[in-house]
């Protein structure tokens, strides 16, 4: 305080305007202002140690009433209203540069900024003392990051220019530096960040050494007693993620520790308060005042410096070649020209997933890849910045800046209790816009970006099963932006027909499909069928011959649609009613399952009348089960009313009483293929597979080209863990319909639980020749 | 029905239930060891959400929260896309990534869902 009046005369007498406009003072400010008023804060907080005698001085030299840093009011608003004008005009306009000429050109910097010449620079030549922090910091989180293989590599401190780093910036520089080893390595031990920050072998340190930083020096001394509870807490979020996941994770990691920090705001705010120490959070943000009112001048000589140190920082960076040192530079110099104080956390964490290999960055192309990402990352912590999360935005904005701050000071240090209920009310509106976040950015179809994922993975992480399928999820995921369309087309109840069909022209195509069908081939009835349907769309036999041969084929979103179609051209047939209750009742689909099972017993000349007419249009399951053991009281000897009736179970789950009715059904239609697969299923449903199994070989023996039971047996055997038999039946099914999607997807369950990973390309590429060698059934 | 709520998930949850009774549900509560808790929302993601524990510690599935603590995670689902990803139609990545699939709490927790821990239906 006293070292800064001398510096800067009268500046801090409550003539704001001129303080604002005098360089000297905002020099001085940013030399000693940090530490200073860190210790005048100091004094406030009853439970931190006053280790520096030199904070005696500052607080004797204070009028009692004088509130801290008040002498900063008037220049802090004017800069930060300057700055969110900024930001708002950033928003608001498509580039970063026009926004910054425009408001250069509308001297859009008013009041006491206009005696200073405007310094016409492009962004990215604009570059503040605390990006040259942030600058050292990402290095820090790279060495971090780059120590996974390189572990036990003594690591020597590179020479860098002096940078001329404060006291304040060197504290920032490492406690920050530790917050990040503890995110990055959450899932290691407390001693295995320590030896990273503290124990002069991690590279982390010896960053820190090569800029004259002690790691313990200015350690922060034993955790005062009322902080205990919030370092449980911190433990406790701590504890709460995971041990273990590869370094291929990567970013769903970080990811996860990002949710994982905003859904626990007290975790969030007790490591911020454990890290920084109330010094540290005071620094913090002085550091980040500053650096922003230094921005917004343009003319500080602090700046100037600053710039100074950041170039030399960049030649050194720049020798040593590596290209994503470089990225780093011009992403660093682009954000840090935006907005450094916003940028903090995301940039950090931008360049961290960047480190990683995330975000790949070809020698050549770096401008080209980094900036667009860069924009897209910026527009949208714009946006969430601005929905109100941040602190310190809040501190800026408020009108009475400085007294808002020391009263919330105090207001905090009252206790933790209101400190963290504080945060945790922040914290909870961050969640909703966390969440909003979350959509826009699975809404984001950045292809450069996904390819990028996809391709470095595919290249970094062979042999890794984990980071494989993330790979290969994304080619799916963008496979299926690609054909969106055609999904559409195949999307539910509407039939979709086979290309180059055979049959089509052939003279009596129903004919044939009903040979075929007799014969047991599925797929070839299927064509010749279609044919049929093709030439005579109103033909309900032909749709309900294609609906069952798609049934028994193991396609019930097929049989489903070709169903429907039967149904319009006869919507009596209750062949057609049945057949539609049972493949909606296999698609889980009970309102629509039971709706036709009714209409089946409406129809239905014998038991029709049991049915009150008025019943159809709310059906309740008690109600239609009722009514169907009235049938079946009525005909004991009528099959299919137990084959309904044991549907109907199905449907409710009362799997006993199903396998009771296809029972009884059975002892009446013994050659029903179909009807012991409905038997068998019910079986395997009820977890009954070995009884179940049984079952199907007699359907099969019946029909062996019935695709649906051979399926069904390899489910059985899969949900018995027998996984290697399960594969054999599901190749035998796929043999016979490729077209049957379910078994290709419990296919390819089954070989990855059975651990032959290597036939899952030949499944994804739908190789059955090749499987069916491999997986030949005795 | 057997009960009120009529989404497809209940038959699957069902079903879940018997199979962690049967030898290959107990190796699946080996090898997983966690607890899942499911949110099952009919249309629209966080709307009428039915809640079911899968608690793969002791081979129990139930209605409700789960009751011993936290869950080590915890997804929220529209039915459909539920029944996707436990039949293996859409794989857990890809449901994540689309956002058809939320996920609270540990990432390395839920990375150990997959599909193969659920039983499939059989088919009429």
């Amino acid at each position: 305080m006293a070292m800064r009046d001398l510096v800067a005369g009268a500046a801090a007498c409550g003539d704001s305007s001129s303080s604002s406009g005098n360089p000297l003072a905002s020099l001085a400010n940013a030399l000693i202002g940090s530490s200073s008023k860190t210790q005048e804060r100091l004094k406030e907080i009853p439970t931190s140690t006053p280790t520096d005698p030199a904070s005696q001085f500052y607080s004797t030299a204070l009028p009692a009433n004088h509130l801290p840093g008040s002498e900063f009011d008037k220049p802090l608003l004017e800069a930060n209203s300057q700055a969110s004008e900024f930001l708002h005009r950033f928003r608001g306009a498509s580039g970063l540069e026009e926004t910054w000429d425009e408001i250069q050109r509308e001297g859009g910097f008013a009041g006491p900024r206009q005696l200073v010449p405007a310094v016409q620079q492009p962004p990215s030549a604009v570059i503040s003392g605390g990006c040259a922090v942030d600058l050292i910091l990402l290095l820090g989180c790279m060495e971090i990051l780059n120590i996974e293989e390189e572990l036990r590599m003594p690591f020597h401190p590179t020479p860098l220019p002096m940078l001329g780093l404060s006291e304040g910036d060197k504290q920032c520089i490492r406690d920050r530096s530790s917050i990040m080893a503890r995110h990055l390595f959450a899932d290691k031990s407390e001693e295995f960040i320590d030896a990273q920050m503290g124990l002069g072998i991690g590279p982390v340190n010896a960053l820190l050494c090569s800029l004259d930083i002690d790691s313990n020096v200015r350690g922060k001394g034993p955790m005062p007693e009322r902080f205990r509870e919030l370092e449980d807490y911190w433990n406790e979020s701590q504890g709460n993620m995971r041990p273990g996941p590869p370094p291929a994770d990567g970013w769903i990691t970080e990811f996860s520790q990002h949710r994982g920090k905003y859904d626990n705001p007290d975790s969030w705010a007790s490591s911020f308060e454990q890290q920084h120490g109330a010094n540290g959070w005071v620094s913090e943000f002085e550091h980040s005042q500053l650096s922003s009112v230094d921005q917004m001048q343009g003319m500080n000589m602090s700046n100037f410096a600053a710039m100074e140190q950041t170039r030399m920082l960049a030649n050194t960076l720049a020798q040593n070649g590596d290209p994503k040192f470089q990225l780093l530079l011009v992403s660093g110099v682009l954000i840090g020209a935006f907005s450094k104080r916003n940028w903090n956390s995301k940039f950090l964490q931008f360049v961290s997933k960047m480190s990683r290999g995330e975000l790949i960055i070809d020698d050549n192309q770096v401008k080209e890849n980094a900036l667009p990402a860069s924009g897209d990352w910026a527009t949208e912590y714009d946006q969430q910045y601005n929905h109100g999360h941040a602190w310190a935005g809040e501190f800026l904005n408020d009108k009475a800046c400085a007294r808002a701050r020391n009263n919330i000071i105090l207001h905090v240090y009252h206790g933790p209790d209101q400190w963290v209920n504080e945060f945790t009310t922040k914290g909870l509106q961050h969640d909703a816009v966390d969440d909003q976040w979350v959509d826009e950015f699975s809404k984001l179809n950045v292809s450069d970006w996904a390819d990028e994922f996809g391709q470095k993975f595919g290249e970094a992480a062979l042999g890794d099963s984990t980071s494989d399928s993330w790979a290969q999820a994304y080619d799916e995921f963008l496979n299926e932006q690609v054909s969106a369309k055609q999904k559409l087309d195949s999307s539910r109840g509407v039939y979709v027909f086979s290309d180059l069909n055979p049959y089509v022209g052939h003279p009596n195509p129903l004919k044939e499909g009903q040979d075929l069908f007799r014969k047991g081939l599925l797929s070839e009835a299927v064509l010749a069928l279609e044919a049929e349907v093709l030439k005579n769309p109103e033909n309900a036999e032909g749709w309900r011959l294609l609906g069952i041969a798609h049934a028994e084929n193991d396609d019930d979103q097929q049989a489903i649609a070709a169903m429907m179609r039967a149904q319009e051209a006869d919507p009596t047939n209750l062949e057609v009613l049945l057949a539609l209750g049972v493949s909606h009742t296999n698609e889980l689909e009970q309102s629509a399952a039971l709706k036709y099972l009714y209409g089946w017993l409406r129809h239905h000349p014998k038991y029709g009348t049991l049915a009150p007419p008025d019943m159809s249009d709310s059906l309740y399951y008690a109600d239609v089960a009722r009514l169907f053991n009235e049938a079946a009281e009525l005909s004991p000897d009528d099959a299919d009313v137990h084959i309904v009736l044991g549907v109907m179970y199905n449907l409710s789950r009362e799997y006993d009483k199903a396998i009771a009715s296809f029972e009884r059904a059975l002892k009446l239609k013994p050659q029903d293929y179909s009807l012991w697969n409905k038997l068998g299923a019910t079986q395997a449903n009820s977890i009954q597979s070995a009884d179940a199994i049984m079952a199907y070989q007699q359907a099969l023996d019946l029909k062996p080209n019935y695709v649906r039971a051979w399926a069904n047996m390899g489910i059985s055997y899969a949900n018995q863990g027998m996984y290697d038999e399960s594969i054999r039946y599901y190749v035998r099914a796929l043999a016979m319909n490729p077209k049957a999607e379910n078994a290709w997807q419990y296919l390819r369950i089954s070989l990855s639980c059975a651990s032959r990973n290597d036939m899952l390309e030949a499944c994804d590429s739908r190789n059955l020749d090749l499987l069916q060698k491999e997986f030949p059934l005795q | 029905m057997a009960d009120s709520s009529n989404l497809k998930s209940d038959a699957i949850m069902e079903q879940m239930k018997q199979h962690l009774a049967t030898d290959a549900g107990k190796q699946v509560t080996e090898k997983i060891g966690l607890v899942y808790q499911f949110h099952i929302a009919p249309k629209k993601l966080g709307f009428d959400e039915v809640v079911y524990t899968v608690d793969l510690k002791k081979g129990e599935v139930t209605k409700g929260p789960y009751e011993g603590g936290k869950p080590d995670a915890s997804f929220s689902f529209k039915d459909e896309d539920f029944v996707k990803v436990a039949l293996g139609k859409m794989n857990p990545q890809i449901a994540f990534i689309r956002g058809a699939m939320k996920i609270k709490g540990s990432l390395s927790a839920a990375q150990k869902f997959t599909p193969d821990i659920f039983p499939k239906p059989s088919k009429l």
